[in-house]
């Protein structure tokens, strides 16, 4: 029970370690991959059961690790990780299920060290642990988009990981600051997020720290101006990895915000709360009129993702419950939605060796089941009632009205833009004419449809059913806002 | 006070190493040995004299030898026995990892090992002396040896030129520090350090400018060989132009012996001058960090880039040489830990070139490494691993490496020196990552190689696993030390030096 974190980080990386050195061949390394994903599945559904909502931080585990500076290997679980973990694990098997005559074994083994890269980040509760799997996590990604990706990979692979590494190093510079900080006031070295969460600093100096850590996260997110990484790198991504890029890593932006930002900075973060909101804004419109003028599937979807991620943002940053909610429940629709449409997506490059829109047409006469998935996945991206995107997206947007109402007509545009770009394509790919690329095009197998089943369940319940989740996600936004607002207006 | 038969065991190490470096003079003018023999009685003198060292570390009392016949010139403490324990493993690593390399190549003899333990005893001198003279006499032992070591292939001219360049730049150089200590002497009216130390505490003291000057002449010397901008024209030509083994040892072993005089220089003596040379040290590491990162960028030779990289990693380690000076109190530490992570990830990559070099090719550029990780999978991997370790990706060694020294540097308020490192950092991925996306990125054209099982391989994994333990090595396994024990012993070893 104690070591049962650990455990759903190390067992895909040891499953990678293990194969390399049995040197497995394919289809040994598929079963095996499979059958570890689907015990960190089991094991975090153990987790979910076991937590308590309103527990707080749970499962905690600490090891000394490099004791003269107090860094420790320091584990632990709340909501907003939780969330995560179990998206993360969800999404793990289906994507193998959709390699599955996937031949290159680097793939495998890549997408092995990601799942633990990824899980680490979200579990760690001291600063230099989870500085060290946002780097590993890194590096999987790159390799996929540069070894299979396709169009200019090699220069996109390069740009992602500079301009995400620019962000880490200027965290790695504030996460050194507070650390000494911590040392300077207290007398001790320490790492870990709770006692770090106690250091005070100046507001000008706070200013600064706090844009370190920002740069990383809104380069991940990534806000407008900070997104020039994001279409090249969907766009000659496999699909493998750009479901993970934009379900989980974006994602993983937002929660890095919420994780260190609003523990160490709430006061600061009010500072840039405006200009932040300005950004994600700008984004959220911005993106999504990009979104509808472009040709190829997977960018346009890149955009939509994009535009997602700054409602998301926009609802951390309105930080009242309403906002808070959508923001946490966003991300698991989201997430859901997502990996269902870029997987589907990755479907009709398999089929139509092509994934621009204007070749594609007439796919609900040839594949009506296909076409009846890609619909649903695609409104639920938009946020049509009935999906779970709806639900979150009317949380956010009623708390951006609490916030202002101006902003919130604002972010209520959302809705109307995805709309358009939505049905925009849905009615240029599924109907129309058959093209040449769409003429043999087949149905799901059996497969497919066990792949796609599970999101498209969860989607259809989380839109209908939105009070099964509420109350698990709701006790632990009310404490956190709780003790920020204490926070700020004690000072 | 050491009995006459103490003394004798403190110094058998580097009689041993002096002892081997003549047999293997003597014994290289018979031809019927092979090369690879030479090799294994080098490090058979090697490991017997690392043994033994090891075996004093920690166990001997710091003192003087031979105190009542040269005086105070000869220290044994901790400090200088970690040290020596760094060059004699580098030395043996360098030699073992190259076994490949030394029977690719003709113009390898016995008399080249001879020389490298010539240079290892010069750089025990290095380590143990208390005294200028003293010191530059280690120095040029070593450096001689090198000079010769650099020119070994002497039917090609690159590496005559590079020999050429070191020596009459090295030369002259080591001329500074005769006149640094000249200067000094005639201030202080003695050599040692412990007489300049006490005659700069006094507080009479008038005519501390000799010192000054003289001091900063025989920092000119140090900042010269571990290739600090200014004083870094040579480093590229050099490491380009010598034989694998030796960029190697010069790239990491050798630049540890030079942190070893400097280090002691520094904290016994000229500590105390700090605030006058604060500023042209800070620069100093500005420019060797631009400078350096400018070089690597630039080039497209691999080993060029290496030698460009050398630069910057030597600007890290003067982050933390500026920052004990304003008070930091792991800098030392965080010094000789990084020396050691950039010896391991330095001594790997080199590893890696020169293995593959030794099947044929001259100059590795970044193109021969296109599709290289269909060719040689497992060398693919490792290198990764050097190249991570080096750009200071954590899971490695490297990273802990510059978080220590950053950790200084943040520590003493350094936040400009702390900001242009992290950012000097960020542009080394560039050059590190372009590596292994040439690896991993692009097709191969060439027939898939077999490993061959050498001993040069089996120290490449070694490296590597060096590598990865000193990166994430902790205290959950127990009876393995781990890279906390590391800086550990470091700071045991500063502590023996005041």
């Amino acid at each position: 029970m104690e070591q049962i974190l650990s455990a759903i980080i190390f067992i895909p990386f040891f499953t990678a370690l293990l194969a390399s050195l049995l040197r497995l061949s394919y289809s040994n390394l598929r079963t095996l991959s499979i059958v570890s994903s689907i015990i960190v599945f089991g094991l975090v559904l153990f987790l979910a059961i076991q937590y308590d909502p309103h527990g707080g931080m749970q499962f905690i585990r600490t090891v000394d690790w490099i004791k003269n500076y107090g860094i420790s290997y320091h584990l632990g679980v709340d909501t907003l990780s939780l969330v995560l973990l179990l998206l993360v694990s969800l999404l793990m098997p289906l994507l193998y299920l959709y390699m599955w005559h996937e031949h290159r074994k680097g793939y495998w083994y890549n997408m092995l060290l990601l799942q633990s890269g990824i899980t680490g980040a979200v579990l760690s509760l001291d600063l230099i642990l989870f500085y060290l799997f946002w780097e590993m996590m890194l590096l999987p990604i790159f390799i996929m988009i540069g070894r299979y990706g396709n169009s200019n990979r090699q220069y996109n692979a390069t740009k992602l990981l500079l301009m995400t590494m620019l962000g880490s190093m200027s965290m790695l510079f504030s996460i050194l600051y507070l650390g000494y900080t911590h040392f300077e006031i207290s007398g001790i070295w320490s790492y870990s997020i709770e006692s770090l969460s106690l250091v005070i600093f100046s507001p000008f100096i706070a200013i600064w720290v706090a844009s370190g850590f920002l740069l990383a996260f809104i380069i991940k997110i990534p806000l407008v101006g900070f997104h020039t990484w994001m279409a090249p790198a969907y766009g000659s991504s496999p699909t493998p990895a750009v479901v993970i890029l934009s379900a989980i890593m974006a994602k993983l932006g937002v929660y890095g915000i919420w994780r260190f930002g609003f523990t160490f900075f709430e006061e600061t973060l009010t500072r840039y709360t405006p200009h932040i909101i300005t950004l994600a804004l700008i984004g959220l419109i911005y993106y999504a009129i990009i979104a509808i003028t472009q040709s190829s599937l997977r960018r346009m979807f890149a955009y939509a993702s994009g535009s997602h991620l700054s409602l998301i943002t926009l609802g951390l940053f309105f930080a009242n419950i309403y906002s808070w909610g959508g923001s946490l429940y966003f991300i698991i629709t989201h997430a859901l939605a997502s990996a269902g449409i870029f997987l589907m997506i990755g479907l009709i490059y398999k089929r139509a060796k092509t994934i621009n829109i204007d070749s594609l047409g007439g796919i609900a006469s040839q594949a009506p089941l296909f076409a009846l998935f890609f619909t649903f996945f695609a409104l639920s991206i938009a946020g049509v009632p009935g999906t779970g995107g709806f639900v979150a997206e009317l949380l956010i947007i009623i708390g951006a009205f609490k916030y202002n109402i101006l902003i919130g007509i604002a972010t209520a545009s959302t809705m109307l833009l995805a709309m358009l770009y939505t049905f925009w394509m849905l009615q240029r790919t599924l109907f129309g004419a058959v093209g040449v690329a769409t003429q043999n095009f087949t149905d799901l197998s059996k497969k497919e449809i066990i792949m796609l089943l599970p999101l498209a369940i969860l989607l259809l319940v989380t839109g209908i059913a939105p009070s099964l989740f509420i109350p698990f996600i709701e006790p632990w936004i009310s404490i956190t806002l709780e003790s920020i607002n204490q926070n700020i207006g004690g000072l | 006070m050491f009995a006459i038969i103490d003394q004798l065991y403190i110094i058998l190490p580097m009689t041993i190493v002096l002892i081997g470096a003549f047999t293997l003079m003597i014994l290289s003018q018979y031809k019927i040995f092979k090369l690879q023999q030479f090799n294994l009685v080098a490090v058979l003198f090697l490991t017997i004299a690392l043994a033994i060292v090891l075996m004093q570390f920690g166990q001997i009392q710091k003192g003087y030898l031979f105190a009542d016949i040269i005086g105070e010139i000869f220290i044994v403490d901790d400090f200088a026995l970690l040290f020596d324990i760094m060059s004699i493993t580098g030395v043996i690593l360098t030699l073992l990892i190259n076994t490949d390399y030394f029977q690719s190549r003709s113009y390898f003899n016995g008399e080249y090992f001879a020389l490298l333990l010539f240079s290892l005893f010069g750089m025990i001198l290095l380590a143990h002396a208390h005294e200028l003279v003293t010191a530059f006499i280690g120095l040029e032992i070593a450096s001689l040896s090198i000079y010769a070591l650099v020119g070994y292939h002497k039917n090609n001219h690159v590496s005559s030129e590079a020999m050429m360049k070191y020596l009459v730049l090295g030369s002259m150089t080591g001329a500074f520090f005769i006149l640094g200590t000249a200067l000094i002497y005639g201030a202080v009216g003695s050599t040692t350090l412990t007489d300049i130390a006490i005659y700069l505490n006094e507080p009479s003291t008038s005519e501390a400018e000799l010192v000054i000057i003289g001091a900063t002449l025989i920092m000119i010397t140090i900042l010269f060989k571990i290739g600090a901008v200014p004083f870094h024209a040579w480093v590229i030509d050099v490491y380009e132009g010598s034989p694998f083994p030796i960029t190697m040892f010069m790239a990491s072993t050798f630049k540890i012996a030079i942190f070893a005089i400097a280090l002691r220089l520094y904290l016994l003596d000229f500590l105390s001058l700090y605030t006058k040379w604060h500023f042209v040290l800070q620069t100093i590491t500005i420019l060797t960090l631009v400078g350096g990162s400018w070089l690597a960028i630039t080039q497209t030779s691999i080993k060029r880039m290496l030698a460009g990289s050398s630069i910057v990693h030597g600007g890290y380690m003067l982050i933390a040489i500026t920052s004990i000076g304003t008070g930091s109190q792991i800098a030392v530490p965080a010094i000789m830990f990084y020396l050691i992570a950039y010896f391991l990830s330095a001594v790997g990559a080199f590893g890696i070139l020169s293995y593959i070099s030794a099947s044929g090719i001259k100059q590795l550029t970044y193109e021969d490494f296109k599709g290289f990780s269909e060719r040689r999978p497992y060398l693919a991997i490792f290198m990764s691993i050097f190249m991570l370790s080096l750009a200071g990706f954590p899971s490695t060694i490297g990273f802990l490496g510059k978080f220590y020294i950053f950790t200084a540097g943040v520590e003493s308020e350094q936040f400009l020196l702390v900001g242009l490192g992290i950012i000097t950092a960020f542009i080394s991925i560039y050059y590190y990552f372009k590596v292994i996306a040439m690896m991993y990125f692009y097709p191969n054209n060439e027939d898939q190689k077999p490993i061959r099982r050498t001993f040069s391989s089996a120290l490449i994994v070694l490296m590597a696993i060096l590598i990865i333990w000193g990166g994430i090595g902790t205290s959950l396994i127990p009876f393995i030390p781990s890279a906390d024990a590391l800086i550990d012993i470091a700071k045991d070893a500063i502590n023996s030096i005041g």
